[in-house]
């Protein structure tokens, strides 16, 4: 119950819809730096987990400590969120669903995609049920990063595992002609979700920037947790 | 012994395995005449290297024990530690480096750093021991030094550096070019003793220039006037570089690259000039004790022969003549007859039999001054012991021991074998503490611990070979647990009543799973059960414990509360309450769904990153939880958590994944529920060995 109660009042509920998130194969959470893109996307990792799904988090910014925390304070943001749960239901809960949860984290430099390759291959040969989703935070999209993309729709394709990037623009960056921030625009044809975050009176408004008829719905998310505060339409 | 300090180098060899540790010394023997006869390793003449003494040694063709050994090179005396290179023998390298001012470091020009070659250097940090390099095998087809000294940069972070060009490589190696005296080197005679200095071949003149410019401008970051001559453009003397380079070594941040092959004999005459004139003396390292009656303050110790004693035992050796401890003295001096105390326990030994060893043989000596290594008879203490004289309570930092990864059950082959067995494992866990053993009160089976599978395979067969005792490996036993999952009354009745004295009791109430091992809840009112009887019945709910009723696995986390009950004025006592008690715990665990739990071990691999997927792999295959993982420069940290039962052979099965190049650490975490297969399985098994 406090699993479907969670994923409920989830605000990836309302903005993407839970089942929707793994309907993508490559989808994208857009922002300059410090808005809130990682958060944004523990949320959507937290969705998987309450649904006794594993993910895995590669972060080429964070250390494996860091990205521990951030689930945790996502975690508990959003059982603060219902009201009052009972501590020890919400830590065994916690407990639970945190071991389909695995950090990892790379060096920039040196990241490349033969390693999680390496690693996905290994849940088909012990006959486990593969990661529903895998969030990669801290690629520079600044780059040509071409080729690490096809690797990457690659693993998207041989393993069914939909990832989702975390995206950053910058702030007197003009945008593309289809409205897109830069980094998303030359891409575009790769990614079939995207949401796009950016401060707004002391809020964060999340803008669907691509996602069927969502496309173009907006609400408004309290900095400090990521749960929403209004829907604006 | 040489009592000019500046004149005596204590060195360790060290490397992984089969990179030709044992043949360089072996070399480094003859050519210091030390002995008078090459052997090879692995008895390819039939006799066996000098420096592996026992036997297994010279089968396997791996070094097991370190032997010490010194020689002397142009008027320095050097001592040198043969360490061996497996990974399951790292105690060895642990001990010999915790004595040793300097490391000779041997790569092979084939396989470059390996396995061992990281843990060694791992080592080699902890303690802060200089090095420099050696690449042998350069007659080895696809030998590439170049390679390896960037191998050394990439792979271990050292600063290296060449100090020599190879004059022909694989089958065509016939000497090097030195790069401080801008000379070639070749090494005529049946085995190469006679060292022939001549110009440096036309073909290879450009080379070499560049190769010493690369080599001397890494070298002025360590002297201000070599700096000075290359801005000047003056003349560069070898002595000045030679400073230079000395200067970054002992501050460990640069290592000198030297290469040959030992097994043809080529250049390792250079490389002893090099470990005169680069590795540190005695006098060039700051060794520290903590003074123990003046709040374990740091003191740092002098070798001076006149100040009091102090000496750290590294090694200990169970021989024919009775212990054997190995020292180094660190101030002072051991001489014969003196009195020592031993500052771990403060019990005073005299000096009796010195000797400085030359790998199986001894040499009587009169004393082992400050900067030496000997070894003194019939001491009985335990390795990482310091010895210092009576005036001083100091005690030296005890070498880092690793706790041991592997375990298994061993069982005597007969009586006589039960009997030498225990005076094996007395002897080794002594000699070793990597090595440990106990006796699972559980299971009744001796169980022993080690760094590795090779580790323990060779203390089997020692067992075997020195104290005739036999005895078959098996898989260790699993310390499963039982436990219960949901809240189940009670309410039992204990009654015999047929005449005479009978017994009655009665107990109601119920038991639900909890945190701790065992809880008892006393909420008896009204005196439905005697308060004398209450201890009764708590004594009688927790003999259950010991063995679960369903598969007699020990139970934990279970709370008993009892609420009601009955007794009788005439037949009710203790025994009557405890076996009600009894009858009820079995009458409400199987109704309390009972589970098997299991030992949940928290494991951490460091790997170098390339193997990372596959490791995480190899937990995903162990129905192991992988929590994370983090690059930290060439390697990548992977913390887990695997169930006990499925580690077994892991060693074996990560080392050959992952080239032996990596390691892993295992501690217990906590316990969790099997899985219901696993259940199954545990069931099965359980019920096979009782009808067995």
């Amino acid at each position: 119950m406090l699993k479907k109660d969670l994923n409920l009042r989830s605000p990836i509920e309302k903005i993407i819809g839970i089942d929707n998130i793994t309907t993508s194969n490559f989808g994208a959470v857009l922002s300059r730096a410090g808005v809130g893109k990682t958060r944004f996307l523990v949320q959507i990792a937290l969705t998987r987990l309450l649904q006794d799904q594993k993910i895995v988090h590669v972060s080429l910014d964070d250390s494996m400590e860091k990205i521990n925390l951030r689930y945790n304070e996502g975690y508990t943001n959003l059982v603060d969120s219902i009201g009052y749960v009972d501590p020890q239901k919400a830590v065994r809960l916690w407990d639970d669903i945190n071991l389909n949860k695995v950090g990892i984290s790379y060096n920039e430099a040196s990241f490349d995609t033969a390693k999680i390759r390496d690693y996905l291959k290994s849940f088909k040969k012990a006959q486990l049920p593969m990661p529903a989703i895998m969030i990669i935070d801290g690629l520079d999209f600044d780059e040509d990063i071409t080729d690490l993309l096809e690797e990457m729709k690659s693993l998207n394709q041989e393993f069914a595992i939909s990832i989702w990037f975390a995206m950053q623009s910058h702030r007197d960056e003009a945008l593309g002609k289809d409205g897109y921030p830069v980094q998303l625009e030359i891409r575009q044809q790769l990614f079939d979700k995207a949401v796009f975050l950016q401060p707004v009176n002391n809020k964060i408004q999340a803008i669907v920037l691509k996602d069927g008829n969502k496309t173009n719905q907006k609400f408004l998310l309290e900095p400090a947790t990521m749960m929403l505060v209004a829907e604006n339409h | 012994m040489i009592k000019d300090l500046k004149r005596v180098r204590n060195i360790g060899i060290s490397a992984h395995i089969d990179s030709g540790k044992t043949t360089l010394t072996e070399r480094v023997l003859f050519y210091t005449d030390r002995i008078h006869k090459i052997n090879e390793v692995r008895g390819k003449d039939g006799t066996g290297a000098v420096m592996d003494s026992m036997d297994l040694e010279r089968e396997r063709g791996i070094t097991i024990a370190s032997a010490a050994t010194y020689c002397e090179w142009k008027n320095h005396n050097i001592n040198i530690i043969d360490t061996p290179g497996h990974v399951d023998f790292t105690v060895e390298v642990e001990r010999s480096l915790r004595v040793l001012d300097g490391v000779v470091l041997i790569l092979c020009s084939v396989s470059g750093v390996q396995s061992q070659s990281i843990t060694v250097d791992q080592q080699m940090k902890r303690y802060e021991v200089p090095c420099i390099a050696f690449v042998n095998k350069c007659d080895r087809s696809g030998a590439n030094p170049a390679k390896v000294a960037r191998q050394l940069k990439d792979k271990l972070g050292h600063n290296s550096v060449l100090m020599q060009l190879p004059i022909g490589l694989e089958d065509r190696h016939e000497g090097v070019i030195d790069l401080v005296a801008m000379k070639a080197y070749f090494f005529e005679g049946e085995h190469g003793e006679r060292v022939a200095v001549k110009d440096i071949p036309e073909n290879m003149r450009d080379q070499a220039q560049e190769a010493r410019d690369e080599m001397i401008d890494a070298a002025s970051l360590f002297s201000e006037e070599l700096t000075d001559a290359i801005l000047e453009e003056s003349e560069i003397s070898d002595d000045m570089i030679k400073k230079a380079i000395r200067t970054g070594v002992l501050e460990r941040h640069i290592t000198p690259v030297f290469l040959g092959s030992a097994y043809k004999n080529k250049a390792v005459q250079p490389l002893l000039d090099a470990v005169i004139d680069y590795l540190p003396s005695p006098l060039d390292i700051n060794n520290e004790a903590i003074d123990l009656d003046n709040n374990e303050e740091c003191v740092v110790l002098e070798s001076d022969f006149d100040k009091p004693t102090v000496a750290l035992a590294f090694k200990l050796e169970d021989g024919q003549y009775g212990q054997l401890t190995y020292l180094r003295v660190y101030q002072g001096s051991i001489i014969k007859g003196s009195t020592l105390i031993n500052s771990r326990d403060g019990k005073k030994i005299k000096a009796g039999r010195l000797i400085r060893m030359h790998a199986s043989q001894m040499e009587d000596v009169e004393e082992i001054p400050a900067g030496h290594i000997g070894a003194m008879f019939g001491i009985d203490c335990a390795s990482g012991d310091t010895f210092v004289s009576p005036s001083i309570n100091y005690s030296m930092l005890a070498m880092h021991v690793m706790e041991p990864v592997i375990s298994l059950s061993i069982v005597p082959k007969d009586n006589k074998a039960q009997i030498n067995m225990s005076k094996a494992l007395n002897r080794f866990t002594k000699e070793d503490p990597t090595f440990k053993t106990y006796v699972d009160h559980e299971t009744g089976d001796t169980i022993i611990q080690g760094m590795g599978e090779l580790h323990l395979e060779v203390y089997v067969e020692r067992m075997k070979r020195e104290y005739q005792a036999e005895v078959t490996t098996g898989k260790p036993r699993v310390a499963y647990r039982e436990t219960i999952t949901q809240k189940a009354l009670f309410n039992y009745t204990h009654k015999k009543q047929t005449g005479g004295a009978g017994q009655f009791g009665r107990v109601a109430g119920a038991m639900e799973p909890c945190e701790e091992e065992f809880e008892f809840v006393n909420k008896i009112t009204g005196g439905r059960i005697p308060t004398q009887y209450i201890p009764a019945c708590e004594k009688g709910f927790q003999s259950c414990m010991a063995k679960g009723p369903k598969l007699e696995f020990p139970v934990t986390g279970i709370r008993v509360t009892i609420d009601d009950g009955a007794y009788h004025a005439v037949d009710s006592s203790e025994m009557a309450f405890q076996a009600a008690a009894r009858g009820a715990f079995l009458e409400a665990y199987g109704k309390a769904r009972p589970v098997i739990k299991e030992p949940i071990m928290k494991v951490v691999i460091e790997t170098p990153n390339e193997f990372q997927g596959s490791c995480m792999g190899l937990i995903n295959q162990r129905r192991g939880i992988i929590q994370g993982s983090q690059e930290e420069g060439v390697m990548s940290v992977i913390e887990s958590q695997v169930p006990l039962s499925e580690m077994f052979g892991f060693s074996t099965i990560l080392r050959s994944a992952t080239q032996g190049k990596a390691q892993f650490t295992m501690e217990f975490s906590s316990y969790k529920q099997v899985p219901q297969s696993i259940a199954e399985d545990i069931i099965k098994q359980k019920q096979e060995e009782k009808k067995a």
